[in-house]
């Protein structure tokens, strides 16, 4: 796997990742620099705090998109810049443990984590992520708002013309999480998954990196629909735009995790278990739901500002930290399924 | 006479020949501990060998479970070998939670089709189409199991074989083994620990019979001799029983001593008595021919009572020799010839002829020939004495004969003396008893040989000669073997 992704390295080495944003004092005696694929509006507010709390740590902050972020990780094994990875893509995230990129740690705090939220103590969970879908308030009559998978088909055969180009979801050949998450729906419902595909490729779906950008061009309105959206970056622009209305598939909704791996050979390292650390206490849990930013790993959080979106009678599909997320990494089957998945979307895999 | 045991067990304890006995109780606690140790620590090495297999056949189950649908899933997709692992295997491979996971698949056409490319494939063992092998390797670090399996392909157009190894780490199955084995050896432990335990407290319990006995005996007033009655087990019974028959014994050895001295205190004071009167009286006499007389006479009864006293000594030897000597097989005919030899001439210068009558060359019996020689000088003596009193002028003769009976020696000393009456007969056998005064002797001699028959066994018997005298029969049972091979 290590020589397949040196292959693909070279086809990377153009993604010069952004310069850090720093945190804290110019003068601190130590740097800690943070890989993550966390926006930086749902993350700045914690970071801010950490380096309030540790005045002597400066923080140097690089927002990467989950796929680009791996391979970085990959590619600078030997001599890794970051000393922590945060990703929503869990089953990068597992792969680069499973392989042997990472390093055990153990601190009171992720002692305090639930077993399914970890694996070998080297990945740790530290905020739930639904998997949602956002509309467009203004594209729909009262009322019609699809409430799942089956409904918004429904929709899409009903109004032929108006979705045409008008809904958006991940490019999964570009976004790590993408892949996971469209992986993920083809393993709970095939049959449903075909059908999504086809209708979102005869209606020429759009495809994007991130999820921050469907949501931009839902907002915008030209889209009426984004499909497969990370639920904390949704309800944080729902809760702000009343024309957006996010939508959690009733049928049932996927449940991420967003984890932070510590890569071995990293400088640092205390200071990144402190941040982990930071992330997984009652202030760091407490701060993702008062700033309205993530949905915090440990529940029992009181929530009255940020509440998971979900009502009693979803059917959750928490997506399993463990082994099973290396299946969909499986170098044929993930050839297979974007082969598939360009096919039924109607793009060429030459451009 | 009888000292009791030294009260303070302290001192006891603390007196180096206690010290340096060895404790029967620890020497049980010791060999039992040693024992359960042993067999403890061979449980556990059991146990260490056992749980890793354990371990291992359990989640080697999983990696075959995990490669079997692995191996179900290889199909051909446009003439190409290919593989769709489903979620599932790895669902199955999640229960060793966890454990990392690495897998390779090729195929003999194309090589290398997906998984880990730098994961060594080759079998452990020689290579053997559609069966698997498990075997341990390393790779990233760490030590993996591994299962591979090779097959011929059975799709239409395809040749050549499909190759699958699917590996995890250890780590459950360590897990495993270790709670297997630290269970096992908590249990082991706990329960050499109470048996040890119990082994303690159970000797207590077993000697505790033997401390009671102890006790009881240290208890005792001196010369108690009277048998201990208290309940014992069965394991001790013996013992009390022996210790009581030893007690019945001190008890008559120590009543027959006390009546022995005094007997002998009171027929020594006697001739003492008499001694001092004729001491006296030719002290007081003037004359000096009488007084010659006198103290000829004293000399004589000191010549008594130096048969006496040699007498008592003997009885004291014989006797001694009897409770501590063991009697062994010996030859009869000698030492009563022996005898018969050594008072021959003190006999004939007193005017008795001995004569000595067998027809054995040898008479085999158990017992001791120094009591026989005690015996036979006592009876002769006797007889030469008896045989003296007799008035007439005749040569007296004693004849001794040895007789072999149906299972009996016959011992025969014949004498032509006075004779014994029908109630002396009786009593004559009695310690310090005398059938008549006129004779020197201190009436300890026939007591004696009746002991020494009694201690060989023998039969004794009274009986007149004829036409007058007196005979005495000493039967010694012959000795026969009784062993059980004949």
């Amino acid at each position: 796997m290590r020589l397949i992704a040196t292959v693909l390295l070279g086809c990377l080495s153009f993604l010069t990742h952004a310069d850090p944003v720093w945190f804290g004092a110019s003068n601190a005696s130590r740097e800690l620099y943070i890989n993550s694929t966390l926006d930086m509006s749902s993350f700045k507010p914690l970071l801010e705090r950490f380096v309030e709390l540790n005045p002597s740590v400066r923080i140097a902050y690089v927002d990467v998109n989950t796929l680009e972020l791996y391979y970085l990780t990959v590619s600078e094994a030997e001599n890794p810049s970051a000393s922590l990875i945060l990703s929503s893509a869990m089953d990068l995230q597992l792969k680069l443990v499973n392989d042997g990129f990472t390093q055990r740690y153990v601190s009171e705090q992720t002692e305090r984590l639930p077993a399914q939220a970890k694996w070998r103590d080297e990945v740790f969970a530290f905020s739930y992520e639904p998997v949602v879908m956002i509309a467009n308030k203004n594209a729909f009559d009262a009322g019609e708002i699809p409430d799942g998978r089956q409904a918004l088909l429904s929709y899409i055969r009903q109004n032929d013309e108006q979705v045409s180009g008008r809904m958006g979801t991940y490019d999964i050949r570009k976004s790590g999480v993408g892949y996971l998450l469209a992986s993920q729906d083809a393993r709970q419902a095939d049959a449903t998954w075909g059908r999504m595909l086809e209708a979102f490729g005869s209606h020429g779906i759009k495809t994007y990196c991130c999820s921050s950008d469907i949501i931009d061009d839902v907002a915008k309105g030209d889209l009426v629909v984004g499909y497969n959206l990370l639920g904390s970056y949704a309800a944080q622009r729902a809760n702000n735009d009343p024309n957006l209305e996010m939508i959690i598939p009733k049928d049932y909704t996927l449940m991420l995790m967003r984890t932070a791996v510590l890569p071995q050979n990293a400088p640092n390292q205390q200071d990144a278990g402190l941040f982990l650390d930071f992330l997984l206490s009652d202030e760091g849990q407490a701060l993702m739901t008062t700033e309205e930013l993530l949905y915090p790993i440990r529940q029992g959080q009181s929530q009255a500002h940020f509440a998971m979106p979900l009502g009693p009678t979803r059917t959750i599909k928490t997506v399993d930290l463990d082994q099973q997320l290396l299946v969909g990494r499986d170098l044929v089957k993930q050839r297979r399924f974007i082969r598939s998945w360009e096919l039924a979307l109607e793009l060429s895999s030459g451009d | 006479m009888w000292r009791k045991l030294p009260q303070h067990t302290s001192a006891l304890e603390q007196s180096l020949d206690y010290r340096h006995s060895p404790s029967l109780r620890g020497r049980f606690i010791v060999v039992g501990a040693f024992t359960i140790s042993l067999i403890a620590v061979l449980a556990i090495k059991l146990v260490f060998d056992y749980s890793e297999r354990l371990a291992d056949i359990s989640y080697d189950r999983l990696l075959r479970s995990a490669l079997l649908q692995m191996d179900e899933n290889v199909g051909q997709e446009q003439g190409e070998i290919t593989i769709d692992i489903p979620w599932s295997a790895f669902a199955t491979l999640a229960q060793a939670s966890e454990d990392r996971v690495f897998y390779k698949v090729e195929s003999s056409s194309q090589g290398f089709i997906t998984g880990y490319y730098n994961l060594d494939s080759t079998p452990e063992r020689p290579r053997e189409y559609g069966t698997i092998q498990f075997f341990d390797r390393r790779y990233s670090g760490e030590t993996l199991r591994f299962a591979w399996l090779e097959r011929h392909l059975t799709e239409p157009d395809a040749s050549g074989t499909v190759r699958i190894v699917l590996a995890h780490t250890r780590l459950s199955r360590e897990d495993m083994a270790a709670s297997v084995t630290q269970q096992a050896v908590e249990l082991i432990t706990l329960v050499a620990l109470v048996s040890i335990v119990l082994i303690i407290i159970g000797s207590q319990l077993v000697l505790r019979p033997l401390h009671r006995i102890e006790q009881l005996l240290e208890e005792r007033t001196p010369g108690d001799l009277t048998p201990l009655t208290l309940k014992t087990p069965r394991e001790t019974y013996h013992l009390k029983v022996v210790i009581n028959d030893f007690m019945k014994r001190l008890q008559t050895n120590l009543e027959e001593l006390e009546n022995y001295t005094g007997n002998a205190a009171h027929q020594l004071r006697t001739p003492i008595a008499s001694l001092k009167a004729l001491a006296e009286n030719a002290r007081d006499i003037g004359r000096p021919d009488e007084q010659r007389q006198a103290l000829e006479k004293i000399i004589e009864q000191c010549e008594a009572l130096s048969d006496t006293v040699s007498f008592l000594l003997n009885q004291a030897t014989i006797s001694h020799r009897m409770q501590s000597q063991v009697m062994g097989l010996i030859d009869l005919v000698q030492p009563i010839q022996e005898s018969c030899r050594a008072q021959a001439l003190t006999a004939l210068r007193k005017g008795v002829m001995l004569s000595f009558e067998t027809t054995l060359d040898e008479a085999i019996v158990v017992g001791d020939i120094i009591a026989i020689e005690q015996m036979m000088q006592n009876l002769i003596e006797n007889a030469v004495r008896y045989s003296l009193l007799d008035d007439h002028e005749e040569t007296k003769e004693v004849v001794i004969r040895i007789t072999p009976l149906p299972n009996i020696f016959r011992v025969e000393v014949i004498d032509q003396g006075v004779g014994i009456s029908e109630i002396d007969k009786q009593r004559v056998f009695e310690r310090f008893y005398r059938g008549r005064y006129d004779i020197a002797g201190s009436g300890v001699g026939l007591s004696l040989v009746k002991d020494i028959a009694k201690y060989h066994k023998a039969d004794i018997l009274l009986s007149d000669t004829l036409p007058h005298g007196t005979t005495v029969t000493v039967d010694f049972p012959t000795f026969q073997f009784r062993g059980d091979h004949q």
